[in-house]
């Protein structure tokens, strides 16, 4: 099975066991989802059949639209503070000697291996009415009344963002250190000012990085439900919260599966449109 | 020089960033008050004890060490054929099963949860320890895959090659000769696949009716008051995955170092 030749189709039998686990749990569900998202539903009975009525009723009810915007503008927010937050970790990681180098690195990963649900929590101890900020702002006599940090789109985006920070410094990580020091260095020995050779050389040639991580932060916050849940409360309804809604609460399967399909065409855009940019830069 | 050190600085304010609110939650959770404030007017272990005394709690943190402690060797070994198998197939559609098997790590886990507790419904498994830990092990495979798969490109094929024509068998040839090149790759899968498991929040809160795991228990309590109990629980989980974390850590210097020496 494990000739050591390569191409041996003997070597996909190992692939059954995943095969077996995806299928039941990934691949039928998948397909469910879009079987479910064309049935009818009258009066809480589902009917298979081949329907367009879902679709219709999402983006007609002026309610799932403007979710799926508003998820759409929380996920760009994120996106932005990932890039603007992990360009410089990643360029100062690169600069650094290897201690100082692996200090970052570690504390960079390791919010990756911490729950969210514990970084959420974090969060709302931090931006709470009675939180460490509020508290703080208040003991020093700079604001009399609570500020509105959380249950908003800025709570929301903020916990977000660290949640899937890391996500975009690493791709930016990967590519700078795949750049050639020579090609900066003769740069500037031709008379390039560092932040000339900064912008004109390293930016450019790190941008592949820049926008895998960039698309990566944007599809995973636009599928995140427990963040908006804890940090927006039911003031910020995002489009995994409507889902969650729908299914759960009023039994409206196919309508939920509709909406998550919505979910996905959308997510699907913003990976084409990454990748035909990835393209256009060669 | 100027660009240096701005860098620096906001090197700096970031890790505050991601770190700060962690230290924070440490903090409060050891307060001695009946409510979450700012700082908290006197300190204790009394919410540990509470959350090792309640009933919800306990069983909650049981399930969820007993749910990780299922997937995780069981995704290892899922995984890790699945690697072995990609690895040494043909390559063509290798690129595409690739992306087929972590596709769960980036397709919104609220979209498969829905999905899974569908088909758990139809086959009357719902809120049953078995449906959480399929649907955990698919959340957790596609990290093991890419460990893995990373670590089996440092497999030297010509040692392979000479226990073969000494007569191994495919089973020593993997745990003589490929297992041993690849051990790094199978730990760090291993703790990524149980913090994914241990984590997972959506694929739970749609399977499990009943079946409380942790993070399951911290929303749930949170719903009702942010109560110190869900700082102490949370502090614990904390500590818990930042000794996994120095687990991964240490085995990759050891990687490194080993790197050197060859």
């Amino acid at each position: 099975m494990l000739g050591s030749e390569d191409g041996s189709w003997k070597a996909w039998l190992l692939l059954l066991p995943v095969a077996a686990v995806y299928a039941a749990t990934f691949v039928v569900p998948l397909g469910l989802i879009f079987g479910l998202s064309l049935a009818e539903f009258d009066a809480g009975v589902v009917t298979p059949g081949f329907d367009l009525s879902n679709y219709e009723a999402a983006l007609t009810d002026g309610l799932t639209l403007p979710i799926l915007w508003r998820t759409v503008e929380l996920a760009a927010m994120v996106t932005i503070g990932a890039a603007v937050m992990g360009y410089p970790v990643a360029l100062q990681m690169r600069r650094s000697g290897p201690v100082l180098r692996t200090v970052i690195l570690a504390l960079i990963v390791a919010p990756l291996l911490t729950s969210v649900i514990v970084r959420n929590v974090a969060w709302l101890l931090v931006l709470g009415r009675t939180g460490f900020i509020n508290e703080t702002l208040m003991a020093t006599g700079l604001i009399s009344r609570p500020l509105p940090l959380m249950y908003n789109n800025f709570g929301v985006a903020l916990a977000t963002l660290h949640v899937y920070l890391t996500f975009a410094a690493l791709p930016i990580y990967a590519a700078l250190v795949s750049i050639d020091r020579r090609i900066e260095e003769s740069a500037a020995s031709l008379g390039a000012s560092p932040s000339a050779v900064f912008w004109r050389v390293t930016f450019p040639l790190s941008r592949s990085g820049l926008i895998a991580g960039c698309s990566l932060v944007f599809i995973l916050s636009m599928g995140l439900y427990l963040t908006p849940a804890i940090m927006g409360g039911s003031f910020v309804v995002t489009t995994p919260m409507l889902i969650t809604d729908l299914a759960r609460n009023q039994y409206n399967w196919p309508l939920a599966s509709a909406v998550s399909v919505l979910l996905l065409l959308a997510i699907g855009l913003i990976l084409m449109a990454t990748m035909s940019l990835q393209r256009r830069r060669g | 020089m100027k660009l240096p050190s701005l860098t620096l600085i906001a090197t700096l304010f970031i890790l505050v960033f991601l770190t700060a609110p962690l230290f924070i939650l440490i903090v409060q959770s050891f307060t001695a008050e009946a409510h979450l404030r700012f700082p908290p007017e006197s300190f204790g272990t009394r919410w540990y004890g509470y959350i090792f005394q309640s009933e919800p709690w306990r069983e909650a943190g049981l399930r969820s060490l007993l749910v990780a402690g299922i997937v995780a060797p069981g995704a290892l070994v899922i995984g890790t054929m699945a690697a072995l198998g990609l690895d040494r197939g043909p390559g063509f559609g290798r690129n595409g099963l690739y992306a087929l098997l972590i596709a769960p790590m980036v397709l919104p886990h609220l979209v498969l949860a829905l999905g899974m507790l569908h088909v758990a419904l139809s086959m009357g498994l719902e809120d049953t320890l078995l449906a959480i830990v399929l649907g955990h092990l698919t959340i957790a495979v596609p990290y093991v895959v890419v460990t893995v798969g990373a670590s089996l490109q440092s497999v030297d094929r010509m040692q392979e090659e000479a226990a073969r024509s000494l007569g191994a068998n495919d089973w020593n040839v993997f745990r003589h000769v490929i297992f041993p090149a690849i051990r790094p790759g199978v730990l760090g899968g291993a703790i990524f696949a149980f913090i994914a498991s241990f984590d997972e929040f959506i694929v739970t809160f749609f399977l499990a009716t009943f079946q409380n795991t942790l993070p399951l228990q911290i929303f749930s309590t949170l719903s009702f008051q942010v109560e110190p109990s869900i700082a102490a629980a949370s502090t614990l989980v904390l500590v818990g995955t930042a000794l996994l974390t120095a687990l991964i850590l240490t085995q990759g210097q050891v990687v490194a170092s080993g790197k050197i020496v060859k």
